[in-house]
């Protein structure tokens, strides 16, 4: 059978929906024609698996986009998965009742335009990478067809403790240094990773601990200056945007993984970072909560308490040892490809019975 | 919840602490802690601890105070709960500590010996607490962020005393009841005896949201400020960004769901205080989904209010059937009120104009057998439902124009009007005017000039209100809510709502009164002030959500014969009588 999706991104997309629809893919050919039909390609598109028709040529104009979406109709797809909702009108194009996927903000309260909030009860099925994004979803939408929990997945072999590379080291001049990490992108508009929250407490731990910002974005220049008001801007380093292949050596840098954010659906960046072994801290608030297992994986704080983040981090950079826990497995590929598989073979079901 | 007491003779030139004055202060906190008394002396009889257990974390006798460390370097007494102990016990066992019991108190002591005194900032609930620190010889002091739990002192410059009342402390017999100048035109002022003064001299609050040491020979040390509303408003102003993330609806209902379960957290069978007004339906409405029993709801009746608006029962007997809440309709009499009349002023600590409505709901809990009930205490503060959140700020507006004194005499007969362009161009002011009772020039009248002018020079009434928005809020709601909340909440709501529901050894729990909420939904208030309070209502049905503004009315007017008119004037009678049935002589009297 052939199983059409529909993504903002996928391959050649860097941000965590690009991942979550590369992983998506993957586990959809391994026993399924897959078609993607992408809104966006930023980079340059990774391989593709086999049996996975990835159809760039879509982001070039609208144009092409609107032409790419009529030959995948016309290829009577089985199955149309909406990677984002507001693809929802497409995807309700091609497909009388597709599948919807929602991931974090985007579907965590109504949309603008009234008739895609109305789209949204076609959906033959709704797959969340978090239950709190499918709460969150239901209960604006009213939606009462069957929903599903799909965390991402995580190749944590990809990952492992390893040394600390020395030419990272001397770049961010972390020679004897604790590191705090947070891997985002640095939204100015957004501002829900939590890298104020860190800021405000950096002061209180001793000189050598230090905070290091991954990721590229428009709100740089602001945390640079709250940094500065803070009189903690010299223990502050922003990486920039980081080249994906080398993400396993940003974790290597790091003593512990903080991000005390608002808005996360799963947070991916957990994952990567305990299957480096480092410590983590996340929010009770919002999706990092089921990446960190409800606090079993790391600590859960309150991001509005900084008394409660700062003792987090404390007890964290205490711990000392990196170690990848054992129940990361949950978030194994495999087990990805096996909640997946029922997952379809449920929606599946539910529409022969209907 | 229990009564404590705590003695620290510090200076070398002070007598050692005396078995009768602790035993003493430590008695007559008896309704608070009926479950169990522990008192404690230091060897070298320079300190004592005191304490009455009301039970509700760990039943068993690992649970009673003064509680100490293993060490024995450590001691605590504490009146209050810890919602979060469970996760900052496991955090301190992750950390090699080793409990002996199950208590939220001894987490409080280890969490002392860890992070001393930045474990404030760690406690999510409700606390008033004494640790002493035998190795550094000092005591450490401190009262939760809204003051929901009282701790009052008394200083000679030699000897320190708290207790969780006024009058306890004077039961001592060694603290003078002398009357407070400043306290008494407070309680004429507004009703309430403003912290950090007490209707007595000699005595003073320990203030919200700040802790403090004692030290050997030094005394009393600087007092730190671990909590501050209007630090609060003011930083979230720069977080509003996040109020668009969600819905308000979901995201105040899961802020408010996840308060309310931890307000749950008890050995004991929690019931929940059922107006049929918003707060309480929506808390009963979420108790009942999170609880894991069943949240038995109480409400009052009077014959007085039958067949008008102000009936609540009936209202409230119906969402109990929806919620499937067992519920309790109790019917208070005119008689019941003037039989109880005696004891509700025995049991008020300081002078207040309010309070009876929590005494008879709490008098129906302990009698169906409870000692933990929810209430939707500060629910219009957080969500800014009161009229002076629109009234005050526009009185500073309007009262700054040209010729407002006079056109406010002109058109208004009301007592307040005369003092709109005296007081009416500041958000104290205008506060004071909104709230007060009687206003400074009335006050020789009715408690001679003496007292007035000494207690009027020593409280410095306007000063006060505007402490409370210093930092600055930074907009119209938030200051209105810090106002509130610091001042009519604080020092009428619930200080009312502790002693009146202690006199019955009920515990009552505020989950809209909660540090950790108001961090966490600060941003959408800002954004969408008192529209909020329409997102929490639109869980409950239509009923609930059409009728007017209520909340435990009684008929106090029909019951002490107070004048019909404006509340405002009849509040005035009741004061005068109320101050009357308190004053020096007989409040002595009945404190002993």
């Amino acid at each position: 059978m052939t199983v059409l999706v529909l993504a903002t991104d996928a391959y050649g997309g860097h941000g965590g929906i690009a991942l979550f629809n590369r992983e998506l893919v993957a586990a959809l050919a391994l026993n399924s024609e897959v078609v993607v039909v992408p809104r966006i390609v930023p980079h340059e598109p990774e391989p593709t698996p086999p049996g996975v028709t990835f159809v760039a040529e879509a982001a070039r104009s609208r144009f092409a986009y609107s032409r790419a979406i009529a030959r995948a109709a016309l290829s009577r797809p089985a199955l149309v998965i909406c990677g984002h909702i507001n693809l929802l009108p497409v995807a309700c194009a091609i497909a009388r009742h597709p599948v919807l996927m929602t991931f974090g903000i985007e579907a965590w309260k109504r949309r603008l335009a009234a008739g895609l909030n109305r789209l949204v009860h076609r959906c033959r099925a709704v797959i969340s990478i978090s239950a709190l994004t499918r709460d969150r979803f239901g209960s604006w939408s009213g939606y009462r067809g069957p929903t599903y929990i799909l965390p991402n997945p995580i190749h944590a072999e990809r990952y492992g403790t390893r040394e600390r590379r020395p030419d990272l080291v001397a770049r961010y001049g972390l020679e004897g240094k604790r590191v705090l990490l947070t891997v985002g992108r640095l939204a100015g508009e957004e501002r829900y990773k939590g890298f104020d929250e860190v800021l405000d407490v950096l002061g209180k731990f001793p000189p050598d601990v230090v905070y290091l910002i991954a990721g590229g974005g428009n709100d740089q220049s602001r945390l640079r200056q709250r940094a500065d008001e803070l009189g903690v801007a010299d223990r502050v380093v922003f990486t920039g945007g980081f080249p994906e292949g080398e993400k396993a050596d940003l974790y290597a840098l790091a003593d512990v993984y903080v991000m005390p954010s608002r808005g996360e659906g799963f947070g991916f960046v957990f994952l990567e970072a305990m299957a480096s072994g480092v410590p983590v801290v996340g929010s009770k608030y919002d999706g990092g909560r089921e990446a960190l297992m409800y606090g079993k994986l790391g600590l859960l704080v309150d991001p509005a308490n900084p008394a409660e983040l700062r003792a987090a981090i404390a007890e964290q950079l205490e711990r000392g040892t990196r170690r990848i826990p054992d129940e990361l497995q949950y978030f194994s590929f495999e087990h990805f490809v096996a909640r997946l598989t029922m997952v379809l073979s449920s929606i599946d079901d539910r529409s022969r019975a209907s | 919840m229990c009564g404590i007491t705590a003695i620290f003779a510090y200076h070398s030139s002070a007598d050692p602490v005396r078995r009768e004055e602790l035993e003493k202060i430590t008695e007559r906190m008896r309704p608070r802690g009926p479950d169990a008394v522990g008192t404690w002396i230091s060897p070298d009889r320079r300190v004592a601890l005191g304490s009455r257990r009301l039970a509700i974390i760990d039943l068993s006798d690992d649970g009673t105070q003064p509680m100490f460390d293993v060490e024995g370097e450590l001691a605590i007494v504490f009146n209050g709960e810890i919602y979060n102990y469970p996760e900052l016990r496991a955090s301190l066992e992750r950390g090699g500590v080793h409990f002996h019991s199950h208590t939220d108190t001894e987490v409080l002591l280890q969490l002392y010996r860890r992070d001393g005194e930045d474990m404030l900032g760690l406690l999510r609930g409700m606390y008033a607490f004494v640790v002493w620190d035998a190795r550094r010889r000092r005591m450490f002091v401190a009262r939760d962020p809204y003051g929901i739990k009282p701790l009052y002192f008394a200083d000679d410059g030699s000897v320190v005393r708290f207790a969780s009342g006024v009058k306890p402390l004077l039961a001592g017999g060694v603290v003078s009841p002398a009357r407070d100048p400043a306290g008494v035109a407070g309680f004429f002022l507004t009703g309430s005896v403003p912290e950090p003064f007490t209707i007595c001299r000699d005595v003073r609050a320990v203030e919200a949201g700040t802790s403090f040491h004692v030290e050997d020979e030094r005394g009393r040390g600087e007092v730190r400020r671990h909590y501050s509303v209007a630090e609060v408003f003011r930083q979230a102003d720069r977080q509003r960004v996040f109020a668009g993330l969600m819905k308000p609806e979901i995201f105040l209902r899961e802020r408010v769901e996840e308060s309310v379960e931890h307000h749950l957290v008890a050995d004991v069978p929690v019931g929940l205080f059922l107006s049929a007004g918003i707060d309480s339906s929506a808390l009963a409405t979420i108790a009942s989904r999170v609880s894991r029993r069943p949240v038995h709801t109480f409400t009052l009746a009077f014959h007085e209010f039958q067949g008008t608006e102000d009936d609540e029962a009936l209202l409230a007997e119906r969402l109990a059937r929806e919620i499937a809440a067992p519920h309790t309709t109790r019917l208070v009499t005119r008689d019941e009120f003037h039989a109880d009349l005696p004891r509700i002023f025995e049991s008020m600590d300081q002078p207040t104009i309010d309070g009876v409505n929590t005494w008879f709901v709490s008098k129906a809990v302990h009698e169906a057998g409870m000692k933990v009930a929810i209430s939707g205490l500060g629910g219009d503060e957080l969500f800014g439902s009161y009229p002076s959140f629109r009234k005050v700020p526009r009185m500073v507006h309007l009262a700054r124009l040209p010729g407002a004194a006079r056109a406010a005499r002109m058109v208004s007969h009301h007592p307040k009007a005369a003092f709109v362009g005296r007081f009416g161009r500041t958000y104290g002011g205008a506060y004071l005017l909104q709230r007060g009772l009687f206003f400074p020039d009335e006050l020789p009248a009715i408690i001679g000039a003496d007292t007035a002018r000494e207690g009027l020079e020593r409280l410095q009434i306007l000063d006060l209100i505007d402490s409370a928005i210093t930092p600055d809020p930074g907009t119209e709601f938030g200051r209105m809510a810090t106002l509130e909340s610091s001042l009519y909440m604080r020092n009428q709501l619930l200080r009312d709502a502790d002693w009146a529901s202690m006199a019955h050894s009920v515990e009552v729990r505020t989950p809209l009164v909660d540090a950790a909420l108001l961090r966490q939904i600060c941003p959408l208030l800002l954004e969408r002030g008192s529209e909020c309070k329409g997102a929490l209502a639109a869980m409950l049905p239509p009923w609930v959500r059409g009728r007017r503004k209520s909340g435990f009315f009684v008929p106090m007017r029909e019951w002490t014969g107070l004048p019909a008119d404006a509340t405002t004037t009849r509040m005035r009678g009741w004061a005068k009588s109320v101050f009357e049935y308190c004053d020096m002589g007989r409040f002595g009297t009945v404190a002993r």
